[in-house]
């Protein structure tokens, strides 16, 4: 779409022409900026390189993404990593042979706290999932459990940075804008990397900086995308403006613009600048469409838990998310618990109770529709926070951090279903077997979208950067065949 | 083959790997492709070479008789024969031997499948090997003493700084109204221009240049007045005086300032979890701005960020400008207090090495780096500087006389009210022991073995880690009386109320300031992790730039301070410093054109650009130093000279002419258009509404205010939406150059954006007060024209205006009470959405 060369009266050609003309190369003249599609991604880089041809592309086993963030860290010892030693060594503190960590809360001597939950086996997989999660167990035989994931994130902030970035650091680009750098959206009239909080108003730890771009440029930063009217910021026109008013400014603005891109033909941004609101008006008329969930049966809206007040916020968005794959986004992070509520420093239960309740169904309602719609295979669904929960207990009946071994879960994509990953030593303090690092992580989800985390380069101040800061392995274990 | 047909995608693809080409000879074709396999050589295969195998086949030693240090040492092989043949990985023994497949190299282990990919696949594409360097080995710091043996020659940044001949142009012509036979700038670029055929452009008419110089001198519009002014200023140093006006004018240091705090990457809060805001961090942002109008010597102005404290500590000034060395983000609850140190003083050594010296020293923290002659000891020993210092929130911004002063007062308030006081002691005291004992409980031992260690006891760096450490009890402190309960509570509130009946004669306490000082005369020591037989590292300087020690003596003014950081700035700003000179001065033509002289402004190592004009940049550095190392004298030259001042339209056959040889237009043959800043958008609305206010300096106010961007609040956790999405920095690392792009986001902002709609209005307003309704329509698009875009419209433009506002007025729906103003807002919402106000000629 909108790639029909501006002509005008004055030039003999075609911008295209004129671009083959001059093709010698265009490096300085914003290149991205060319193509209408390249507004949302691929921008400055070259726009070629989100072809097939670029040198990281590689074949994929997933077309998109669905990340679904636990903020402020879920307790793996309580949801999918069960630890009977744990329960037998409650309210002594962590034996010697275990090696002491730093937590944020100083409860590195507490006694251990046992889990209360009733576990079992489901499906043919038999995975252990305990019964705070009675929806997802249903859906066992989907997941790869990776009980062997670590980070170095100790607070909140640095957590939720190096999930999202590889860096506890602030300043480099979040995973979903390396996707859209490298991979490109397959829709020009939404961004590729779209990023959605259950709790609208609060803030992510760190902030909007956790969908940003670091070093690259802004185009490929998350957008923030809400149910309802107005999905993405702006994107309404007021009330008090209407549309006949915006069509007659939009049209008296595109002219003015002509007019001045005229004479500086050579300026492509003058150009991008012109579709950018011509998209923008698109946008208005298909963003809509694409969150407008009163399209959904009364029975798929049920699936996803929007029938009940408990799980509607998070249903919502995983609906939403679902749209959003159907039209081609790359990349859709979506944020349960926002505000980290998932931070259980005391009263663990009842903290841990809602946050699971709040998106069980929801999640598990994902996971199969996109099966019964044969979505599954080609969209990779990631689940977990930016740490677990340590085995010690803080202030009697709560958990401190744990960076140092949590578990995640992928399905679909190509990912193996029904295995579990590594392994937690007997209290789930530490990862010990098959660690998995979170830049192995962001290899492995890279892979599956078929990019070559080492490959994938932005050249930045000379040096070439990559989305795994010059680590992390692809676990090929976790995709079948 | 009918281009017009081909897919856009390849063309560009094409286009973008010739643009890359450096050497190489043929069709751009062969030398995009040269590029790229010359570039996966050093990416991926020269650092397996230095890792894998320079310690057994290099300068250091040459088993079986084989070097693999040079293409051509290669090719000759050693014992067993040629190491490889071009193009046939088959035939080849060193892709065998890392096969393990014959001879098992390295010996070591075997290399990861995807390493062995690389070296083999290099091979097939022949093992291309840069041109320049084929015979020349090349040495990685692999020495059993960590020194280059053999170095490679020192990037073009690292040679002395030589002051070049002005090339002799007055041969060539200049384009009719203009002379580039003067200004020596003029001299290098038209030279280069001639060197390759072209002819600059002619220069721009005076409304452009008048709205070009206003904006990047200052960050703002010019007026209608001040338009008319200069248009009708006949003398010949018309556009001189502009240019000192403007320079004069204490909005050139807002604007310049901006800059500064892009590169140091300014923020007023933490960052973290609780992103705390940091009340007093404007004063830096004052500092800056003081500093740029005060025109203060570089040398004089790096000195004071780095070394303030040790110029003289007690100049409150200066304890500002060491703020420099506090813009890192803070978290105050990190429990891991020796990460979070550490983390710092990389931070800061981080920032000054990319800032000052223009090259990325962090990558030399882990391992020597991999294209700069940049070793791990001299990242520890730039590091060494910092070590010592230590983060002051408590030092006042107050003269010790001024302190002495209030202490005295504070003293008779305290004797006074003493009762009172000692009462409210008395409450909080349990709460306060209370939190002491909570924050040391969250410690692991080894911070609470120095936190409770006396002070005396500890060693420097024991002093630091505590210190820090210190924050977080602090911090419980300070909850009170926030956390006080029941009857204190209520006593505390009747204590407080009884306490201002002494308010008269209670002092106030002089502003706080974030800043730092030494932990004392001696540094702790410094080490590089891992590598404990290397023992302690002195600070020093990059051994490729200069191997000497550096002068390190106790500062006279602060005899307290180790002197280091002193030493670090007066070796920076040493007039004959190959990299300081040239960095700055580099990013100097960058902030006025747009482009450095290198593209690379932050990056002046191998991996960066080359300068396009190189003995330029050596002019303009060595100018720079004759100059006094002041802006304003380098901003004159820059800004007077017939480059700068060309103009940015060209007829079409010369722009194509002239970018088929040069299309990035480095070689300058017209102004580049450029967009404006975040800032540059937000003020200039603000100016066109005639909303903006005038007022300098000061705490940071809300975006809501009409005060200029720059001293609107910078929240790094939640940045303005409208400055982020024009591509503002938030603060997180260094910004040498901001990437304009173009979202539909923006468009959005600017379309439907309540902000600019209330200045669409605002601007409505103002036009009608400018001209009134009984005058017609007319006047009110000239009026809108000139105060927006900085000129008058010409016919076609007043017609197609007017028809857009007749149509405009006879919109229906929504109804709306006043047609003309309603149609005028429309006017006014689409020029400040035009791109002729977004972007300068």
């Amino acid at each position: 779409m909108g790639q029909e060369p501006i002509t005008n009266g004055k030039l003999p050609i075609t911008r295209r022409e004129w671009l083959f003309e001059a093709g010698v190369g265009f490096g300085g003249l914003a290149l991205g900026d060319l193509l209408a599609r390249d507004l949302w991604a691929g921008a400055t880089a070259s726009p070629s390189m989100t072809d097939a041809s670029a040198p990281w592309r590689q074949p994929a086993t997933a077309r998109s993404v669905i990340f679904l963030f636990m903020e402020g860290g879920p307790s793996h010892i309580d949801t999918f990593d069960p630890k009977p030693d744990l329960n037998r060594l409650a309210g002594k503190p962590l034996p010697p042979s275990f090696k002491p960590v730093i937590t944020p809360m100083g409860e590195g001597r507490a006694p251990l706290l046992p889990s209360r939950r009733k576990w079992k086996q489901f499906g043919e997989s038999g995975h252990w999932v305990s019964d705070w999660l009675p929806n997802i167990a249903t859906c066992a035989d989907e997941l790869a459990v990776i009980r062997s994931c670590w980070s170095n994130g100790l607070n909140h902030v640095g957590g939720v940075c190096q999930m999202n970035t590889g860096s506890t650091l602030a300043g480099r680009p979040s995973l979903g804008s390396w996707v859209s750098y490298g991979l490109g959206t397959e829709n020009a009239n939404l961004p590729g990397f779209v990023v959605m909080l259950d709790n609208p108003r609060a803030q992510v730890a760190g902030g909007p900086r956790n969908w940003g771009t670091g070093f690259m440029p802004a185009v490929h930063q998350g957008t923030r995308i809400e149910g309802g009217e107005e999905p993405i910021a702006n994107l309404a026109t007021p009330t008090d403006v209407g549309t006949d008013r915006q069509r007659n400014k939009l049209d008296f603005l595109g002219s003015i613009n002509r007019k001045h891109h005229e004479t500086r033909f050579d300026q492509t941004e003058l150009d991008a600048r012109i579709r950018s609101y011509e998209l923008a008006f698109r946008m208005q008329a298909e963003a809509p469409e694409a969150v407008d969930l009163s399209r959904e049966t009364a029975a798929t809206r049920s699936l996803y838990g929007l029938d009940d007040p408990t799980t509607e916020s998070t249903g919502r968005l995983c609906l939403l998310a679902r749209r959003m794959v159907e039209r081609g986004v790359r990349f859709i992070q979506i944020y349960c618990g926002a505000g980290s509520r998932w931070d259980s420093h005391s009263e663990i239960e009842i903290n841990h109770a809602k946050a699971c309740r709040a998106m069980d169904r929801p999640v598990a309602g994902l996971v199969q529709d996109l099966k019964g719609r044969g979505l599954l295979d080609q969209t990779l669904v990631v689940w977990g926070g930016e740490f677990g929960r340590t085995p010690m207990s803080e202030k009697g009946n709560g958990r401190d951090h744990n960076p140092y071994g949590f578990t995640m879960w992928m399905a679909g994509g190509g990912v193996r279903p029904g295995i579990v990953v590594g392994r937690t030593d007997e209290v789930g303090l530490h990862a010990i077997e098959d660690r998995l690092h979170v830049r192995d992580l962001h290899a492995t989800i890279l892979h599956a979208l078929g990019a070559d985390h080492t490959r994938l380069i932005y050249r930045h101040q000379g040096r070439p950067e990559r989305p795994t800061v010059n680590e992390g392995q692809v676990f090929r274990r976790l995709f079948l065949a | 083959m009918n281009a017009s047909r081909r897919p856009i995608g390849p063309i560009l693809l094409f286009a973008t790997i010739a643009s890359m080409a450096t050497a190489g000879e043929g069709t751009p074709a062969d030398r995009a492709i040269q590029a790229e396999r010359e570039r996966f050589f050093e990416q991926r295969v020269r650092p397996l070479l230095v890792e894998s195998c320079y310690s057994c086949h290099s300068a250091v030693k040459q088993k079986g008789g084989l070097r693999l240090d040079s293409i051509e040492a290669i090719l000759g092989g050693g014992d067993s024969g040629p190491a490889l043949v071009p193009g046939k990985p088959g035939e080849s023994l060193l892709v065998e031997a890392v096969h393990y497949d014959g001879p098992e190299m390295p010996p070591s282990g075997k290399l990861a499948p995807e390493k062995i990919n690389d070296l083999t696949r290099w091979v097939a594409m022949g093992a291309p090997w840069p041109s320049a360097d084929r015979t020349r080995p090349h040495a990685a710091g692999i020495s059993p003493e960590g020194d280059r043996t053999d170095p490679q020659p020192l990037p073009w940044s690292f040679r002395p700084l030589r002051r070049p001949e002005v090339p002799d142009v007055d041969a060539l012509p200049s384009p009719d109204g203009s002379d580039w036979s003067t200004n020596p700038i003029d001299r290098f670029i038209r030279q280069s221009l001639a060197a390759k055929q072209l002819e600059p452009a002619p220069r721009a008419d005076r409304l452009t240049l008048i709205r070009r110089l206003t904006f990047d001198l200052i960050g703002l519009p010019p007026t209608p007045e001040e338009v008319d002014a200069f248009l009708a200023d006949n003398r010949p140093d018309a556009y001189e005086r502009l240019v000192d006006r403007l320079l004069a004018s204490p909005r050139y240091g807002q604007r310049w300032a901006r800059h500064w705090l892009d590169l140091v990457r300014y923020a007023e809060s933490d960052g973290y979890r609780q992103d705390a805001y940091r009340p007093d961090a404007w004063r830096y942002r004052d500092y800056v701005v003081q500093s740029f109008n005060a025109d203060k010597p570089y040398d004089r102005f790096l000195a004071e960020q780095l070394a303030g404290d040790e110029i003289d500590p007690d100049d409150p000034q200066l304890r500002v400008a060491a703020g420099y060395l506090r813009l890192w983000p803070y978290e105050y609850n990190q429990r891991n207090v020796i990460g979070q140190w550490e983390d710092i003083v990389n931070d800061v050594t981080d920032v000054t090495g990319e800032v000052f010296l223009g090259l990325s020293i962090g990558c030399a923290r882990c391992h020597d780096h991999k294209f700069d002659p940049i070793l791990q000891e001299d990242y520890f020993r730039l590091r060494a500087f910092f070590s010592p210092m230590l983060p002051r929130d408590d030092l006042p911004l107050a003269r010790a006389s001024q302190c002495e002063t209030y202490r005295q007062k504070r003293s008779a308030w305290e004797q006074a009210a003493a009762k009172i006081l000692r009462e409210m002691e008395d409450i909080a005291r349990p709460y306060r022991d209370r939190g002491t004992a909570s924050a040391l409980a969250k410690f692991q031992d080894d911070i609470r073995a120095v936190l409770t260690k006396n002070e005396a006891d500890r060693t420097p760096y024991e002093r630091q880690i505590g210190a820090l450490a210190f924050r977080q009890v602090a911090y419980e402190h300070d909850q009170v009386p926030r956390i006080l309960k029941g009857r204190d509570k209520a006593r505390w509130a009747e204590l407080q109320a009884k306490l201002k009946a002494f308010e008269a004669i209670r002092p106030e306490e002089p502003a706080s300031v974030m800043t730092v000082r030494d932990v004392g005369p001696i540094a702790p020591p410094t080490t590089i992790p891992g590598k404990p037989r290397k023992g302690t590292i002195e600070p020093g300087f990059p051994k490729a730039l200069d191997p000497s020690p550096p002068a390190i003596a106790t500062p006279p003014a602060a005899p307290d301070s180790t002197g280091r950081r002193l030493a670090l700035a007066q070796w920076l700003g040493r007039p004959d410093h190959p990299l300081t000179t040239r960095v700055i001065v580099n990013r100097i033509w960058q902030y006025h054109f747009g482009r450095g002289l290198s593209g690379t402004p932050s990056d002046f190592g191998r991996l960066g650009e080359p300068p396009s004009h190189p003995e330029l940049l050596d002019w303009l550095a060595t100018e720079f130093i004759a100059r006094g190392q002041r802006w304003k004298p380098i901003h004159r030259l820059i800004v007077s000279s017939e480059a700068y001042r060309q103009a940015a339209v060209r007829p079409f056959d010369e722009v194509v002419h002239a970018a088929r040889i040069d299309p990035e237009n480095r070689l300058l043959w017209k102004r580049t258009v450029v967009r404006l800043d975040a800032e540059e958008i937000r003020d200039a609305m603000l100016a066109a509404s005639g909303e903006l206010d005038p007022g300098i300096g000061g705490p940071s106010v809300s975006a809501t205010s009409p005060r200029r961007t720059i001293e609107t609040r910078i929240a790094r956790n939640a940045p303005d939406p409208m400055l982020i999405a024009f591509d503002a920095p938030d603060g997180s690392v260094p910004i040498p150059r901001r990437v304009p792009t173009t979202t539909s986001t923006q468009a959005l902002m600017l379309l439907n954006g309540p902000w600019t709609l209330a200045r669409a209005k605002s601007f409505a307003d103002r036009v009608e007060r400018m001209a009134p309704a009984s005058d017609g329509q007319r006047p009110r698009i000239l009026a809108a024209y000139r105060l927006a875009i900085g000129r008058p419209p010409d016919a076609s433009e007043i017609e197609e205006a007017a028809g857009f506002l007749d149509r405009a007025r006879r919109v229906s729906h929504p109804p709306i009470r006043n047609a003309d103003h309603a149609a005028l807002v429309d006017f006014g919402h689409v020029l400040l959405n035009s791109n002729e106000f977004l972007y300068v000629d």
